[in-house]
This record gives structure tokens, C-alpha cells and sequence, in this order.
């Protein structure tokens, strides 16, 4: 397995040539694991790319459709293997808030999120307070995601960490808000743990809390 | 066309900061500009939170009809923040906007036509934008007949087809060109508008994708927009675009613009 080859046309956008060597290695006996992780680290160049301005979202849209596809053909042995293929780096709830329909910035967050190794759960728009700390719970997340475009949506943030802190559940998430709206004044209005205009930056954040904990 | 200069929105950074600090100048500064350029509406956002926003909405308002008559249009959710820029509005104006979401029907919509004013109608719902011209259509129906039965006359209804960002789905634009046709057919005296720049979101070069999108959308039958209306190469292709569909009598708009100075690219 020529692990360069795969991971350049992965980055360089190149679906056909990326399956094609895929389902080549995987005929001649590629571990399965190892062929995810060369999908894993063309995924962090792409977001190095992207945070550069060489890349925008068209080629996150498009990198989560190779993605998928290398998926299905890896998959299917994974589950045969003895190893643990779903050793998730963290559980994350996703949300847009209350009064709030934008939905974009969120599914694109939600497919990063999935593609870096989070189990992620995306709920929809227009959430309320009650209904995403339910789902966070029954979930066991450790990250909760509010997005929201609109400034009618801070009040709504404010309101999920304030319920938060009323249920004695503040410490078990770190709250992370989304949108392009945000930045540190509306972060420390809505008493979240931080804030990102930008998935890529956002998963980093995500990445780097997980770490801390394990 | 129609041109509602979209720069006094709170939500950018200067401008926000200009409302906290009661910065006059800054606001009507930014009013005359987009009046200069050709502005027919000024759009009015404070951008604020919920509880300061009527506040801010009020003294917006009065600042700008300080320097200039040009009709506003009033951009807000909240209903009291609404109620208190209409009261002080002097000249004609438009409410910015309806969506079939409940809390717009029931909270905007009847003060639009209290006041009798030109009202923006979008086909969002609960369940967020549709993708379907079809499904859109659906709550733009709805919505037209509420207000024509609140008493708004068909030609104050300025309905926006959307523009969903075209990095995050190619066939987003088709789906809004689409849109704009099934309007001007069931609602031919309708105005059509719409949020430009949204169709750039997550894009380099936005600028280029807008001026293409604009030319695509006056074809379909687009008569206004909410801009920027001081971008001159944006508003060169709006005009050479009217020009081009038969909207401009032996170019005099186009060549008046040209002549006075307003379309050169290559000055400030």
C-alpha cells in the first residue's frame, strides 16, 4: 500500500483514482484500520487547506462524499476484524437553538465532526433548552454544539447553559457555540466554553478538549 | 430595480459599535452614501439583543430620517422593537420580514399591515428552507393570502425566492431561478427580491459569483435586490442586466449611469 499516493489523491480531490487504489489495497490485503487513518490524516491537510483559503467549503462538501464512499467499501471488513474500528474520540450533540432555522454551518460541522472520528448526533434546528440537555443526557455527550445564525439566537444560548447550571449538569459538558455571528463578547454573554465562526477551527477545539480529558 | 442598501445592519462590527456608542455620524453617513448610490430603501437591523433592540430600532430611525427621506425597511424578529421603529417612521416603508414560522405570522405580519406597509415575505417554515420551488411555493401562497387579507395590496408584497450558499449544493441557484418564475406567473404584480450575497457564503471571489447571480436572477424576473448598492461593479451588472432584458429604454439608465460618473471601476 502506497500510503502517499492514496493520501495525495484524497487530498487533491481526486474521487476516482482515491476508490480505485482503495479497493486495489484492499485486494492485496491492506489493514483495514491503516487504510482509514490515511483517509484521516488527508482529511487534516484538507482542513489545513481550507483554514489557508486554498480550499473552501465546496472541497469539505466533496472530501465528505469521498469519505463516504472509501466507508462503504472499508467497513464491511472492519466489522470482521478484531479491531476496534469505533474507538470515537468523543461524543458531541448538535443543535441549532431555539428560534433559529439555519441549518448549513451546523451539517457541515455535524459531517466534519463525523468524518474526524466524533460520534456525533445532529438534532435538528429550532431546539429548545429543554429538549437539548434531554438528548444530551440520554446521549452521554461531552460536547454540546448550539448553532445559530441570527443575534436572536444568543438569548437562546444564554438560556441552555443557564438550564444547564440549574440542573447541576454545567461541569459534565464543555458548550460550544457556532455561527458567524459569534465572538468572545457573545461567548461570555452566553456563558459558553467557546466560540468558532469556522468548522474546521471548531473541530479543533473539540479535538483539543478530548485530549485533555483522555 | 429596486434597491434596498443593506449596510445598516448591526450585525457588522462597526455598525453594532456605532449603535452602542450613539455614534450619529457613522449611521448617517452610511445612510447618504447608499442614498448617493441610488438606494429606493435603507435597510434598518440594530442587530441587538432582545431587550435593547426597540430602543436601538427607535434611535436608528430617527437618526436617519435626520438626514434623508429615502423609505426604510424595518429588519427585526421582535415584534416590540417593530411596533417602536414604525411609530417613528415619517415616510413610506417596507417591514423586513414574514416567514411562515408562527412567531412571524403572528408577531410581524399584523403589524405590516396595521401600518399598511411593503412587507418581505420568505418561504422558510418550522422545518427550516425547502428545497423544492414547488414546496416553497406552498408558504409563499400562504403567506400571500394572509396579507392580502390583513388588506396589503399585491404590489407591497416584495416575496425573496431564496438563495441558498451554492458551495454547499451546485443545484441551489436553479431551484431559486425557478422559484422567481412560479411567482411572476401567479403573482404578476408582486415584487420579486432578494438577499444577495448569500449564494457566496464559503466561496473566493464572492464578488464574481454575485454580479453572475444577479445578471441569472433578472433574467428569471427579478426586480429588486438587497445590496450594497455603493459596489459599482455589482451595480453595473444590475443595470446593463435591466438593459439586456428589455428594461431600460434605448439604454437612457444605463447611459446616464455611465455618463455621470457612477459606474467607473476604477475610482473609490
Amino acid at each position: 500500500m502506497d500510503i502517499q499516493l492514496l493520501k495525495e489523491a484524497v487530498v487533491e480531490m481526486q474521487e476516482e483514482k482515491a476508490l480505485s487504489l482503495t479497493k486495489q489495497y484492499i485486494e492485496e490485503g491492506a489493514d483495514p484500520v491503516s487504510l482509514f487513518q490515511v483517509y484521516q490524516d488527508a482529511l487534516v491537510e484538507i482542513g489545513k487547506r481550507y483554514e489557508q483559503e486554498i480550499y473552501f467549503i465546496p472541497e469539505l462538501m466533496m472530501a465528505g462524499e469521498i469519505m463516504n464512499a472509501a466507508s462503504e467499501l472499508i467497513k464491511p471488513l472492519l466489522a470482521e476484524g478484531p479491531e476496534e474500528a469505533k474507538n470515537k474520540k468523543g461524543k458531541v450533540l448538535i443543535a441549532t437553538v431555539q428560534g433559529d432555522i439555519h441549518d448549513i454551518g451546523k451539517n457541515i460541522v455535524t459531517m466534519m465532526m463525523d468524518l474526524n472520528g466524533f460520534e456525533v448526533k445532529d438534532i435538528g434546528v429550532d431546539v429548545s433548552k429543554d429538549r437539548i440537555i434531554a438528548e444530551a443526557e440520554a446521549f452521554g455527550a461531552d460536547i454540546i454544539g448550539l448553532s445559530g445564525l441570527l443575534t436572536l439566537a444568543f438569548d437562546p444560548m444564554k438560556e441552555v447553559v443557564e438550564e444547564l447550571k440549574v440542573q447541576g449538569l454545567r461541569d459534565k459538558y464543555k458548550v460550544l457555540i457556532g455561527g458567524g455571528q459569534m465572538d468572545e463578547n457573545i461567548c461570555s454573554y452566553t456563558g459558553a466554553d467557546a466560540f468558532t465562526t469556522d468548522a474546521i477551527a471548531g473541530i479543533n477545539m473539540c479535538k483539543a478538549w478530548m485530549e485533555r480529558v483522555s | 430595480m429596486i434597491v434596498i442598501g443593506e449596510k445598516i445592519n448591526g450585525t457588522r462590527k462597526a455598525v453594532g459599535n456605532a449603535i452602542r456608542a450613539r455614534d450619529k455620524q457613522l449611521i448617517q453617513d452610511l445612510a447618504k452614501h447608499q442614498v448617493d448610490a441610488g438606494s429606493d430603501f435603507l435597510d434598518v437591523n440594530a442587530g441587538t439583543p432582545r431587550d435593547r433592540e426597540p430602543d436601538d430600532m427607535v434611535w436608528l430611525v430617527e437618526t436617519i430620517q435626520e438626514v434623508c427621506e429615502t423609505p426604510l425597511c424595518l429588519d427585526t424578529a421582535n415584534p416590540k422593537a417593530l411596533l417602536a421603529g414604525l411609530k417613528q417612521v415619517r415616510f413610506p416603508t417596507m417591514v423586513n420580514s414574514v416567514t411562515g414560522e408562527k412567531p412571524r405570522i403572528d408577531g410581524i405580519l399584523p403589524l405590516a399591515c396595521e401600518f399598511k406597509t411593503n412587507v418581505i415575505l420568505l418561504p422558510i417554515d418550522d422545518g427550516g428552507i425547502p428545497k423544492t420551488s414547488n414546496s416553497r411555493m406552498v408558504i409563499i401562497e400562504e403567506l400571500v393570502n394572509l396579507a392580502k387579507g390583513g388588506g396589503l395590496l399585491e404590489e407591497q408584497l416584495y416575496i425573496d425566492p431564496l438563495a441558498i450558499a451554492i458551495s454547499t449544493g451546485t443545484e441551489g441557484a436553479l431551484v431559486t431561478f425557478d422559484t422567481i418564475r412560479k411567482i411572476r406567473e401567479m403573482y404578476p404584480k408582486a415584487h420579486v427580491t432578494i438577499g444577495l450575497s448569500n449564494i457566496s457564503f464559503g466561496m473566493p471571489l464572492r464578488s464574481i459569483i454575485n454580479q453572475s447571480f444577479l445578471s441569472m436572477l433578472v433574467l428569471s424576473g427579478l426586480d429588486s435586490a438587497i445590496m450594497n448598492p455603493n459596489d459599482r461593479l455589482l451595480k453595473g451588472t444590475m443595470l446593463a442586466s435591466e438593459m439586456l432584458v428589455n428594461k431600460d429604454r434605448h439604454c437612457q439608465t444605463f447611459s446616464r449611469a455611465y455618463r455621470s460618473g457612477a459606474l467607473n471601476i476604477h475610482e473609490k
